[in-house]
């Protein structure tokens, strides 16, 4: 009995210190989801470190494929024009809401790359209303880091 | 001779699992796998968020989908139906689901005029759109395999609406109430 505690208790204990690249991925995208959320009460300097942060997740060729409804369809390429992007919006916006929801990864055999599908759900501003959309992301392992290749917008409603 | 009250069993063990314990268990196992199946197969409970249904449906109520809706007969205009946004396989499990109207069945033309709906060139009668809409859309062909689906709340500019065509494979169930 005492044998089985110890063999489960080291079990999780090598799951914490060394979690799985899906884990990796997941805490990833989680984080990324809290990088890219401001509050109203986020000054000038917080903002200005999220944009710094939130570039962080992006690979230095990273593109993203922006196609949703309302607005026309752009694509941004590098962190140079994710940076711009993203500073613009966190001046621009009072507050910006952003939830990954239901998440699913897929990692290449080689287990270097990594393919991931999950619902954003954003609100900004002080609309009532919210926006969901479904996304793509693709990820590679760099030095040891995932970081974000690609993103683009999956189109729900045709 | 037996003493009444040591045959009684305790007030405590009544509440908590009755005077026949046996029967109590099987009630419970017959409870939770009734409420496993009806909930995993047959009704899938949701909370609504959002304002693209108003005013028929408003954020925060709760209601459920009914996955069977379907097995007997095809989705039918007007019936208010949840899509799921990838995909069957897509996404894992989808917590999250859009709740649309139909009113464009396969093979049917969709277009908007001065706010009206007009399904193969004749206007629709839509009693459920209570708010003012001045949408204007060029006619959209849905194929053999899809539903047009869009909210009652058509205050909003047309662009900012999530609507469109969507697969029959992505209706997940029609909404029970």
């Amino acid at each position: 009995m005492l044998l089985a505690a110890a063999a489960a208790l080291g079990f999780w204990c090598w799951t914490i210190l060394f979690p799985s690249p899906e884990k990796l991925v997941l805490k990833k995208i989680s984080s990324l989801a809290s990088t890219a959320t401001i509050v109203a009460s986020d000054g000038n300097i917080t903002r200005a470190t999220k944009v710094s942060n939130l570039i962080g997740y992006f690979a230095v060729d990273a593109e993203i494929h922006f196609d949703v409804t309302g607005y026309p369809a752009h694509t941004l390429s590098g962190r140079d024009e994710i940076r711009e992007a993203a500073a613009g919006a966190f001046t621009s916006l009072t507050t910006l809401n952003v939830q990954f929801l239901d998440v699913t990864v897929r990692l290449a055999a080689d287990k270097l790359t990594a393919d991931v599908s999950c619902a954003a759900k954003v609100n900004a501003g002080d609309s009532k209303d919210f926006g969901v959309q479904e996304m793509h992301f693709q990820l590679k392992k760099v030095e040891g880091d995932w970081l974000i290749t690609k993103v683009e917008t999956v189109k729900t409603l045709s | 001779m037996q003493n009444a009250n040591e045959s009684r069993p305790h007030w405590l063990q009544v509440l908590t699992i009755g005077r026949r314990p046996k029967t109590t268990l099987i009630r419970i196992a017959v409870l939770v796998v009734t409420c496993f199946v009806t909930f995993k197969f047959v009704l899938l409970p949701i909370r609504i968020d959002g304002i693209s249904m108003l005013p028929t449906y408003h954020t925060g109520q709760i209601n459920c989908i009914n996955r069977l809706a379907y097995l007997r007969h095809e989705p039918q205009r007007g019936d208010i139906v949840s899509v799921r946004l990838s995909e069957p396989g897509g996404l894992a499990n989808p917590s999250i689901l859009y709740m649309k109207r139909i009113i464009g069945l396969p093979g049917e033309t969709v277009a908007f005029h001065g706010g009206r709906a007009f399904i193969n060139g004749e206007p629709l009668d839509e009693p459920y759109v209570k708010f003012s809409c001045d949408w204007e859309h060029a006619p959209i062909v849905c194929g053999p395999d899809q539903y047009y689906v869009v909210g009652d709340n058509r205050s909003m500019p047309f662009d900012f609406h999530t609507q469109g065509r969507a697969e029959r494979n992505r209706i997940v169930g029609k909404l029970l109430l």
